[in-house]
């Protein structure tokens, strides 16, 4: 029989193991360990995606689902299979500008996209809110705030800019689907999505 | 001093001045920095000295990792003969040759904080 302490120690395990749906709070304690972890292993098998093709699908799903914003279905990206975290990102109340406090989960975003292991490969960081405010106003949001993150991301801790791109999903793509108000929704994702042309200049 | 320290350090002794004298600037594209520049002689000492100290670590770890491929050029054609780099592979071959790899590769791994 496992004793409590095992799977206690088993659950820790798989928790850190799938860092896609850590919790909130868990989530802004991430380790760059455990953000490398989240974002290795792309396989080839994997789907392609474009920050122009998540664009779409959002305009699309927009266009398509105009009810209101409590009882319409969230957007299923089907990246499942992309290395991918989420990371709660602190921002200033209904602004892009972001939080000393996070500078800190930056830095890790940063010490894990340097490490060898993850050098060669190309990352999009999407922004998403929950669905409270205006839906065009949260899109525009979410896409000045992903873009607050790669460029600190470049600026600040030199992560080469041909490697990540911003999309803003706005509230369409929730974490927690049956509770669209939850500030856990509120969070930026960042997915592994390809490598670098071999031999460019890797930083 | 890793790039998560050196924000954390940046936000811990800096965060308060940040948000009094610049919360409407963003980190990116050198605008606090401009920001904070402006403001140094109303920043509290100890963020003038660290905002120093984590601005130069940066730089520092930065130069570090992009020293790495040519200080162990050398060791990594002697060591790991004809490997390509991808994933991380050459870096794990060095890790493994730790003790015949040059003092000045093992000094740039560990500098560049791959140890």
């Amino acid at each position: 029989m496992t004793s409590p302490l095992t799977r206690l120690a088993l659950a820790a395990l798989l928790a850190a193991a799938v860092p896609a749906i850590t919790p909130a709070k868990a989530q802004t304690a991430l380790s760059d360990g455990q953000i490398l972890k989240g974002l290795e292993g792309l396989s080839e098998k994997a789907p392609t995606i474009t920050a122009q093709q998540l664009r779409s699908m959002v305009q699309t799903h927009m266009a398509q689902n105009p009810g209101e914003a409590l009882t319409r279905p969230s957007l299923a990206l089907k990246l499942d299979q992309l290395p991918q975290i989420n990371v709660q990102i602190q921002f200033r109340l209904g602004s892009a500008i972001i939080e000393p406090s996070s500078y800190g989960t930056l830095g890790a975003i940063a010490d894990a996209m340097h490490n060898p292991i993850l050098h060669g490969y190309k990352f999009i960081v999407t922004g998403n809110t929950d669905v409270t405010g205006p839906r065009e106003v949260n899109l525009k949001l979410s896409q000045a705030r992903a873009d607050a993150v790669v460029s600190a991301l470049v600026t600040v801790f030199n992560v080469n800019p041909t490697r990540l791109e911003a999309v803003g999903l706005g509230e369409e793509v929730l974490l927690d689907a049956k509770r669209p108000t939850d500030p856990i929704n509120r969070r930026v994702q960042i997915f592994t999505v390809g490598r670098l042309a071999p031999y460019v200049a890797q930083r | 001093m890793s790039y998560a320290q050196a924000g954390a350090l940046l936000a811990r002794s800096c965060g308060p001045d940040i948000n009094k004298f610049c919360s409407n600037v963003n980190l990116g594209e050198g605008k606090l920095l401009a920001c904070m520049d402006g403001k140094i002689n109303q920043v509290s000492a100890k963020c003038k000295a660290d905002y120093a100290t984590a601005k130069t670590s940066i730089a520092e770890r930065d130069a570090a990792q992009d020293s790495i491929q040519e200080v162990c050029s050398a060791d990594t054609a002697r060591l790991c003969p004809g490997m390509v780099p991808q994933d991380g592979n050459l870096l794990s071959c060095l890790l493994q040759a730790t003790r015949v790899v040059s003092d000045r590769c093992n000094a740039a791994i560990t500098n560049a904080g791959y140890r």
